[in-house]
């Protein structure tokens, strides 16, 4: 052994359930980081062994081969040689294969055991396989691999301990190994015949392959029916997000209320008194009543994910993606982006060609991230009426809200469109990738996944949005006004927003809105907290101002196409730091996320001119 | 009698008898050979594209399933299953 405290690396196929068995493995107890110098996610974790001596396990990018073809694919491959910055090579591994797909995953188990390190192989998902009707021997397997194989099934955490122990034997047995240099290359055709031999071996029977699976994806992967599935449930999505955050909503907006009387009640007035009550109660409990609807969305994405649906969506988008010059690989990372741009940029790394990813990178700021969502919420709850469309059960506020994520994607596709055929021109881009199986998602790791979404939101409103809205509160504050003149039109913030809204007042924007927009530079979100912020302020001692909710005053102060002019402002505007420090990383250059500034303010302008004229012609004004 | 996979009807099984490997990228066509398509061995196209377009094809190899676009599917020639 060559550390008190072993390193394990999980590594195997995509699809081999990989992650399910690190979560089994580690429980709740994960860091995620980056590689340092690449933006590959890094999944670390503990474990203890039977005795209790601990081990460190890490998770590496699913990848077929060690020749790597994508950025996070060669992650592994630098992991496993012992070549990554920062990383000690690995003293164990262990290589997860799917139990029902061992012609295949066995090639890259073959790879993985010539290299000499102590491996064992944790043959998993053995009761699909056998769902499958397929029945393994698991030591004949061992024998034809000469490493041990020990049959999980990660999502039941069954064979977690024989696996622990098999890799605690490996260690205990293993001699030293040479450093490798080269990888060992067989042929790959010579690698397959071989692979599909071990696999003929521990097999002892076999039926005819997924009924349930193909039975399924008859009706999803139909050319039509399969297409309105999809758009049916990317609307039932945007509904829920609208009708099931309501209670948990108000609870959490009624205990930030609880909050700031309390402080009101306890506190001397004073300088400080106010900079929790206005500044960061107002403010950060503005963007944390939001966290039930960013769940929801997330719920939704975790359980398409887990399910194996989202590679379907992907079948099902490409070839309209394609007549825009994406590929449904640009799908995935596209559909993350309503959560969070940032994730989504990240994960247009597995799309192989350069210019389709650079592409699927630029549009992906268009997609409706959840931190726009506070303030579409905010906006359609204050001037959209709460009532069914027609006789239908159809809400108009969600209606409204599922035209402006159409009005994102409807601008993305015309987006790549011209990109494809401008900056990024480039040969046609492929799609090839494999349709996992359809499973039922396990609770265990949705939860695991939606409490770490949650708890990155959280860091956000306490770190950077908290920040920037005392900053803005102080800019808010002074200088005092003489009596009788707005604060807030008297401050240093407030001057600076006059200044702004000279450029926006063509499109409609008020003086609030300017004043938002400055700050919402920081994330979207921040623009509904600083208006919170301002109107705290603006209220002043007025009890009755205080009790009104932020919509009830925006309600009395903005004009329906002044409201409408805002959220089409939000379908395109680049609010966000991180997205341009995502970009600017991913492309490792400046021009790039400059250049998706620009644009898109250039469109958020004219979307919200166009809206506010249209709307006033309609006498909305 | 060889066909391309690309015109073969759906649910049918053949097999692979050749593949033009210098018409495609070596990344493509060792991504191929990652999803077990090579000579010899039986594939079974499954689904293709939506309302909107042919592309792409989803296949069955072996337990695998898999997606490729047409244009990779016109590159391999497919004969009758035994």
């Amino acid at each position: 052994m060559t550390a008190a405290v072993p390193t394990i690396a999980l590594v195997g196929n995509p699809n081999a359930g990989k992650s399910s068995l690190f979560n089994a493995l580690t429980g709740a107890r994960q860091k995620i980081a980056n590689y340092p110098g690449v933006t590959v996610e890094r999944k670390a974790g503990h474990a203890r062994f039977a005795d209790g001596r601990p081990m460190s396990l890490i998770d590496l990018p699913g990848t077929y081969s060690l020749i790597p073809a994508s950025p996070d694919e060669a992650v592994t491959r630098d992991v496993i040689l012992g070549k990554q910055d920062g990383e000690r090579q690995p003293d164990a591994l262990i290589v997860v294969l799917d139990a029902a797909n061992l012609d295949n995953h066995l090639c890259f188990a073959l790879e993985l055991i010539a290299l000499g390190l102590p491996t064992v192989v944790a043959l998993n998902m053995l009761d699909l396989a056998e769902r499958d009707g397929l029945t393994l021997d698991p030591a004949r397997l061992a024998q034809e691999l000469c490493v041990p194989v020990v049959p999980t099934v990660a999502v039941r955490r069954r064979g977690m301990t024989e696996l622990l122990g098999a890799v605690d034997e490996a260690l205990r047995t293993a001699k030293p190994v040479e450093p490798i240099a080269q990888v060992p290359m067989p042929g790959a055709a010579a690698l397959h015949s071989r692979a599909r031999a071990i696999s003929r071996a521990a097999t002892l029977s076999e039926t005819p392959v997924r009924r349930w699976t193909a039975r399924v994806d008859a009706v999803v992967l139909h050319p039509v029916v399969g297409f309105l599935i999809l758009l049916a449930l990317m609307f039932v999505m945007f509904q829920a997000v609208y009708a099931w955050a309501g209670p948990p909503a108000d609870a959490l907006e009624a205990g930030v209320g609880v909050l700031q009387s309390w402080v009101v009640d306890n506190i001397p007035e004073n300088f400080l008194r106010d900079l929790i009550v206005e500044g960061l109660l107002a403010g950060v409990g503005a963007v944390v009543v939001f966290l039930p609807q960013i769940l929801i969305l997330f719920l939704f994405i975790l359980l398409l994910e887990a399910s194996g649906y989202m590679t379907r969506a992907a079948f099902l988008m490409d070839g309209l993606m394609a007549k825009v010059g994406l590929s449904g690989r640009g799908f995935i990372p596209l559909l993350s982006s309503f959560a969070c741009a940032v994730p989504g940029i990240m994960a247009t790394r597995a799309i192989p060609d350069e210019k389709d990813r650079l592409t699927t990178i630029l549009i992906a700021p268009l997609m409706t991230c959840s931190a726009r969502l506070p303030v579409y919420a905010l906006i359609i709850a204050a001037f959209i009426p709460d009532r069914a469309v027609g006789n239908s059960p159809v809400g108009l506020q969600g209606l409204v809200l599922f035209g402006l994520y159409l009005a994102g994607i409807i601008g993305a596709l015309v987006v790549a469109f011209v990109l494809r055929r401008t900056l990024a021109r480039g040969s046609a881009a492929g799609f090839m990738m494999e349709m996992p199986r359809y499973q039922m998602p396990q609770w265990r790791d949705i939860a695991l996944g939606l409490w770490q979404r949650a708890w990155i939101f959280l860091r956000r409103a306490g770190t950077i949005i908290a920040m920037t809205t005392v900053v803005l509160w102080l800019l808010l504050t002074f200088p005092k006004a003489p009596p009788g003149e707005s604060q807030v039109d008297y401050s240093v913030a407030g001057r600076i927003a006059s200044g702004l809204e000279v450029v926006v007042e063509p499109i409609g924007f008020n003086h609030d809105i300017a004043l938002a927009l400055i700050p919402a530079m920081a994330a979207r979100e921040v623009a509904v907290s600083a208006m919170a912020t301002a109107n705290a302020i603006d209220a002043g001692g007025d009890e009755d101002a205080m009790a009104e909710t932020l919509g009830q005053r925006l309600q009395g102060k903005w004009s329906l196409a002044t409201a409408l002019a805002f959220l089409a402002w939000f379908v395109f505007a680049p609010q966000c730091i991180s997205t341009i420090a995502i970009t600017r990383r991913e492309t490792n250059s400046w021009r790039w996320p400059m250049f998706m500034v620009g644009y898109l303010f250039l469109l958020a302008y004219a979307a919200a001119g166009i809206t506010y004229w249209t709307a006033v012609a309609f006498g909305l004004g | 009698m060889t066909a391309l996979l690309d015109n073969a009807p759906l649910g049918v099984a053949v097999r692979i008898a050749g593949i033009d490997w210098s018409a495609m990228s070596e990344d493509e066509g060792r991504r191929l050979r990652e999803f077990g398509l090579m000579e010899g061995v039986e594939v079974t196209p499954l689904h293709r594209g939506s309302i909107f377009s042919r592309d792409p094809l989803a296949l069955a190899v072996g337990r695998m399933r898999v997606i490729i676009r047409a244009r990779q599917a016109a590159m391999i020639s497919v004969e009758a299953a035994a």
